[in-house]
């Protein structure tokens, strides 16, 4: 008996990922389309990337100052605080960077794509584009997905940034360790291809395409009712978070 | 039926539809529906609430499609037409949304230079000008700049029909643009309905269920229920008709082919009565 609403949760989910799936390659029929709303994606792109900054700049600031208070805490025991900014560094340009950024950025723009679509679906402002023949996934869909693909590597490298700054603060400006042996242990244990391409780069390009592509497809196919829009909202949320861990597992165990 | 609509006129109709047949969610919504909208004329289609009006014009424009049957508009078959074709003809026709549809993200100037930003590479000057002039034809050059929320519904109706118009399209599809409009509002977009239709000569179909409204625009008016045209004809003349259907529907009776109450079970039986129990039953 109970293994049939169950088995309907596995078919449904497998339908949204193939549904999900014919969409993203609807987005990418239509990026040729979608270049002369240039300026349309420059104004998504101010808005996904410029206007998370603050958001992104300040946590990030407080996960680098974080992680090197707990460091310092551990490797004091051992004797290896000298080891505190590397190990700040590695963590945040290998994980913590690319997954909290993707994370905030999934609460803080991709939410608001979704509400916007689904509001503008619910206000028949997608039916008003497709009567005066202007495609709306052209138009208001790959704009914005083009937007979060550029923007999250940005992003990623400013949290990557304020992150070690605020190790950097917590380190050595409070705690004492010296000012060169963190600088000098982090540049000789972080490698560019390893570290920056495979961890910032490639991961904030994966999960900045997966958060829009959420977020876009979730405003296109939800119901345009206000109750309809909530869920949505909710379900870019909690698909993101989970699309990104998941896919976090599966980037790194092939890039590094 | 049809044919004698088309009697007198020697052009062919912009809009024939034709044996349309379309079902959603198992109730039957068209059935073998045929229907011609006349070039230049205002036809206003009417019917109890939920017969498919709104689903007509999806139709018309390419937004559903049918089960069964086919929708030519000047002389183009509608779901047979590609993407590209589509939109082709799209461009030809103006649309009024229920609410207006303003994208919101825009003010009034914009909302109505949107379509020609789109679709034409028009010099600026150009451009402000036949907004200028489309938003002073609606009466609204003064509020160019407000943003959409700024406007009461009458506006926001009037500034979409700039927009709608903005092309100078063969065709406007109309749906319930006098819901909510106070008196002077709704003569306004009467005015303007009429105006457009005499001056530059659009042909316009209106969805609506003001009858002295219609009476006073229309040319022709066809009355659907049940899937199908039960009546059409002028607006003088169609109401005396004699049909159960439009005494009923111009009438406003409770009682005719057109049930008030949607289809339910025993209503005894869901209050909970049974039998002697009904009340004054033993009595």
């Amino acid at each position: 008996m109970s293994a049939q609403p169950s088995r309907n949760v596995v078919v449904q989910s497998l339908a949204q990922i193939g549904s999900c799936g014919l969409f993203l390659l609807t987005l990418l029929a239509a990026i040729p389309r979608s270049f002369k709303h240039i300026r349309e994606t420059v104004r998504q792109l101010w808005f996904v990337g410029a206007m998370s900054l603050t958001i992104i700049m300040v946590c990030g600031l407080f996960v680098g100052m974080v992680l090197a208070l707990q460091l310092y805490y551990v490797l004091s025991i051992f004797g290896g605080t000298a080891a505190s900014g590397m190990v700040v560094a590695l963590a945040i340009y290998r994980e913590l960077g690319p997954v909290v950024t993707a994370l905030l950025f999934a609460g803080r723009a991709g939410t608001s794509i979704t509400a916007e679509i689904g509001l503008m679906r619910a206000t028949d402002q997608i039916a008003a584009m497709e009567m005066m023949a202007v495609d709306p996934i052209a138009y208001v869909g790959t704009p914005r997905f083009l937007a979060g693909l550029i923007a999250m590597p940005l992003l990623c490298c400013v949290f990557c940034a304020m992150g070690i700054l605020g190790g950097h603060l917590v380190g050595v400006t409070w705690l004492g360790i010296d000012n060169g042996t963190f600088w000098s242990n982090m540049t000789a244990a972080v490698d560019l291809h390893t570290d920056i391409v495979n961890g910032v780069l490639w991961k904030s390009l994966a999960f900045g395409a997966v958060v829009t592509l959420i977020a876009v497809y979730q405003g296109f196919t939800t119901p345009p009712t206000s109750e309809g829009v909530a869920y949505a909202t909710t379900r870019t949320v909690v698909a993101s978070s989970i699309a990104i861990l998941a896919l976090d597992f599966v980037l790194t165990a092939f890039l590094m | 039926m049809i044919d004698t609509v088309h009697a007198a006129s020697a052009e062919p109709a912009l809009v024939r539809v034709r044996g349309l047949t379309t079902v959603l969610n198992g109730k039957v919504i068209f059935d073998a529906l045929d229907l011609d909208i006349p070039r230049g004329k205002v036809t206003a289609i009417m019917g109890p609430s939920g017969t498919g009006k709104t689903t007509l014009l999806k139709h018309i424009t390419g937004q559903m499609r049918s089960d069964a049957g086919t929708v030519e508009v000047d002389g183009h078959n509608v779901p047979r037409l590609s993407r590209e074709k589509l939109y082709e003809l799209r461009e030809r026709i103006g649309y009024l949304f229920q609410n207006s549809a303003l994208l919101t993200d825009f003010d009034v100037f914009e909302n109505v230079a949107f379509p020609l930003r789109q679709h034409t590479q028009l010099p600026e000057e150009l451009i402000r000008n036949i907004v200028l002039l489309k938003l002073q034809s609606v009466g609204l050059r003064g509020a160019a700049r407000l943003m959409p929320s700024e406007l009461s519904g009458g506006m926001a109706r009037r500034v979409a029909l700039a927009r709608a118009i903005v092309f100078d399209p063969m065709l406007i599809l109309y749906d319930e643009p006098f819901v909510g409009l106070d008196p002077i509002a709704l003569n306004q977009v009467l005015k303007l309905i009429r105006m457009l239709n005499q001056t530059l000569g659009i042909t316009s179909v209106l969805v609506a269920h003001e009858l002295e409204a219609i009476k006073q625009v229309a040319d022709h008016i066809y009355l659907i229920a049940n899937g199908k045209v039960v009546a059409q004809g002028d607006p003088k003349t169609i109401a005396s008709d004699g049909s159960p259907w439009t005494r009923q529907f111009f009438g406003g009776d409770a009682d005719g082919p057109v049930p008030f109450q949607y289809p339910a079970g025993d209503y005894a039986k869901a209050l909970g009565f049974q039998g002697s129990n009904l009340p004054g039953a033993g009595a």
